[in-house]
């Protein structure tokens, strides 16, 4: 990242000229629906239904819980999130886009679209979630999106590995960090770029993969068409998106997204602490989580039977308990896992709630992982507000 | 790269200090500061980001200096004077205690930031050739190629083009998602951009 010496009015104009590549949506402020262009190139499909809007440009908006009723979340009613938006069409359309394999391999690449799917090809179910979904329940209320519950989906990935991709650029032992660089830019030059790295051993893992398909489509260009990573059981912050360059390093990504932002601290903080650089470490793997899809919050119940649904995951592990609560945490009944049991997807679980009582009533769930890490009741307060798994609570009301 | 080793060095709590003016906090104060703030964030936050991003966040002091900080040594075009102003009016509308939504502005009627107010009788004639490669370098990047639409409205043939003072005040001051471009392009500009934009 090089910051150009250039007059103050002339960065402006640079600033300005490069402005808002992929400008969102024709949206106003607040919660609205987009209507954002399909597939690229594609301005007759809508891309992001339905989805609550926290940042109308760039465009971040999370999926509304009751979709989390089906195994796989659509792609348009996926969550979006970047920091500068797509980039321009253009630049991703199959004559333009390249991506790039340097630094200290043993033969530079540069691969077409056609070219990357020579590599074996090969599908991963996966959760993706962005580090600070659940922000909006840290208290203090730290900075950022203020994600609520959905900022989560489970999708089917369809792509190469990345260790393919490695393996034939020829990776040297010195390579210990595998950089990643989209096509997306912020609109001044002075503003970082979105660059960052995961370690070796997370790059060259089998369920790493460059994908460019999701859900059996093509990428849709707010999910990062044509290419981006999908690091299962990871958060999100390493599913770079609009992938045109992979670095090999000896060191982590220097720069702002990799140094500064995403690092979560090793130790217990207090709201205004200072706290030493040695004292955080990236945000990396998942932690076990389940949210309550159905019934919906605040709706209104007919006495009898209520099926109480949802999903539940982790980063490390398999889920192997989904609890239920009806008094406030004192008590737990177990919900009975169903569906499909796969590494990195999210698993379902239902629970049979027979109402007996009128009035307004509270369900909680909480999920424990074949780590014997369970879902605590808060998660612990980070200054960005990161990793929130606290257990989930909808609120309903029993008629009479 | 003085720059940037400076924003390297902003730790999460960014506490690298601007030298922010503790100007008077009563509410008379606040509501004198309110439209000029307001017209900050249409004008120079919205370029990278639409205001909702702000509306939503419930900071302390601290950290909105941390924050304000960080949005200048990004680029941010704001003097000494305007980030402390803009600190003053984002603590004390969007702290912790605020409720759940509060709206960017009361009134709905942000200042604009140059008295000049647009008159459109008082533009200047627009030179369309000149306008195209304004167009190119500023705006194609949403509104598409040739003005065919994009991320932004199609602007060939729209009847925004016909009504002169709408036109003016949407590019100078924006609206909706599109930012304030009265201090990014000159009047003569803008005229040759909507004169090209005429001819298509």
């Amino acid at each position: 990242m090089k910051e150009e010496p250039a007059s103050r009015s002339l960065s402006r104009r640079t600033l300005l000229g490069r402005v808002i590549q992929g400008l969102g949506v024709t949206v106003a402020l607040g919660h609205v629906i987009p209507r954002v262009q399909a597939e690229t190139g594609d301005v007759s499909k809508h891309e992001a239904d339905d989805l609550i809007v926290h940042v109308a440009r760039p465009l971040d908006a999370e999926t509304p819980v009751q979709e989390f009723a089906s195994y796989l979340t659509p792609n348009s009613r996926f969550f979006v999130r970047s920091h500068f938006g797509p980039p321009l069409a253009e630049l991703l359309s199959e004559s333009n886009w390249r991506l790039s394999v340097s630094g200290l391999v043993d033969r530079p690449l540069t691969l077409t679209l056609k070219e990357l799917k020579q590599c074996e090809e090969v599908t991963v179910t996966a959760v993706v979630q962005c580090s600070g979904n659940g922000r909006a329940a840290h208290r203090p209320k730290t900075p950022g999106v203020q994600w609520d519950r959905g900022a989560v989906g489970n999708a089917r990935w369809t792509g190469v590995r990345l260790r393919d991709v490695l393996t034939k650029a020829g990776l040297q032992t010195n390579g210990r960090h595998v950089q990643f660089q989209g096509a997306d830019r912020p609109v001044a030059t002075t503003v970082p770029r979105f660059v960052r790295s995961i370690p070796v051993e997370k790059a060259l893992h089998p369920d790493t993969i460059l994908a460019y398909q999701m859900n059996g489509r093509p990428l849709p260009l707010l999910h990062g068409a044509p290419l981006r990573v999908i690091t299962p059981g990871w958060m999100a912050n390493s599913c770079i998106k609009w992938l045109t360059d992979i670095t090999l390093n000896q060191d982590e990504a220097q720069g702002y997204y990799m140094q500064t932002a995403y690092r979560y601290p090793t130790r217990a903080v207090t709201p205004g602490e200072v706290i030493a650089v040695g004292d955080l470490k990236p945000v990396e793997a998942m932690i076990v989580k389940s949210l309550i899809a159905q019934p919906r919050d605040g709706t209104s119940l007919v006495p009898g039977p209520v099926t109480v649904q949802g999903a539940a995951w982790t980063g490390v592990g398999r889920i192997v308990k989904v609890e239920v609560s009806l008094d406030e945490g004192q008590t737990w009944e177990p919900a009975r896992l169903i569906g499909e049991d796969q590494p990195y997807a999210w698993r379902q679980w239902q629970y049979l709630w027979q109402t007996s009582i009128a009035g307004p009533r509270t369900i909680l769930c909480r999920a424990t992982d074949d780590q014997g890490q369970t879902q605590p009741k808060t998660s612990p307060w980070n200054p960005s507000g990161f990793l929130w798994n606290g257990w989930d609570r909808v609120s309903v009301t029993v008629a009479e | 790269m003085r720059r940037l080793t400076l924003v390297l060095a902003v730790s999460l709590l960014g506490l690298a200090a601007l030298p922010f003016s503790r100007a008077g906090t009563a509410p008379e104060d606040q509501a004198k500061r309110a439209p000029r703030a307001e017209g900050l964030v249409l004008a120079r936050c919205s370029v990278c980001h639409s205001p909702d991003l702000i509306t939503q966040q419930r900071l302390d002091r601290t950290r909105w200096e941390a924050t304000i900080s960080k949005m200048v040594h990004w680029g941010a075009e704001l003097s000494e004077e305007e980030a402390g102003l803009l600190v003053e009016f984002l603590a004390a509308r969007f702290h912790p205690a605020a409720p759940a939504v509060v709206a960017l502005s009361d009134v709905g009627s942000a200042e604009p930031l140059q008295a000049d107010v647009p008159q459109t009788l008082g533009m200047p004639g627009g030179v369309p050739q000149y306008g195209a490669t304004v167009f190119e370098s500023n705006c194609q990047g949403c509104h598409g190629a040739g003005a065919s639409g994009g991320f932004g409205p199609k602007l060939v043939g729209n009847p925004i083009l016909n009504a002169d003072a709408l036109f003016w005040e949407t590019v100078l001051h924006g609206r909706g998602s599109m930012p304030a471009w009265e201090h990014a392009l000159s009047r003569q500009d803008i005229a040759d951009v909507h004169a090209w934009l005429k001819t298509r």
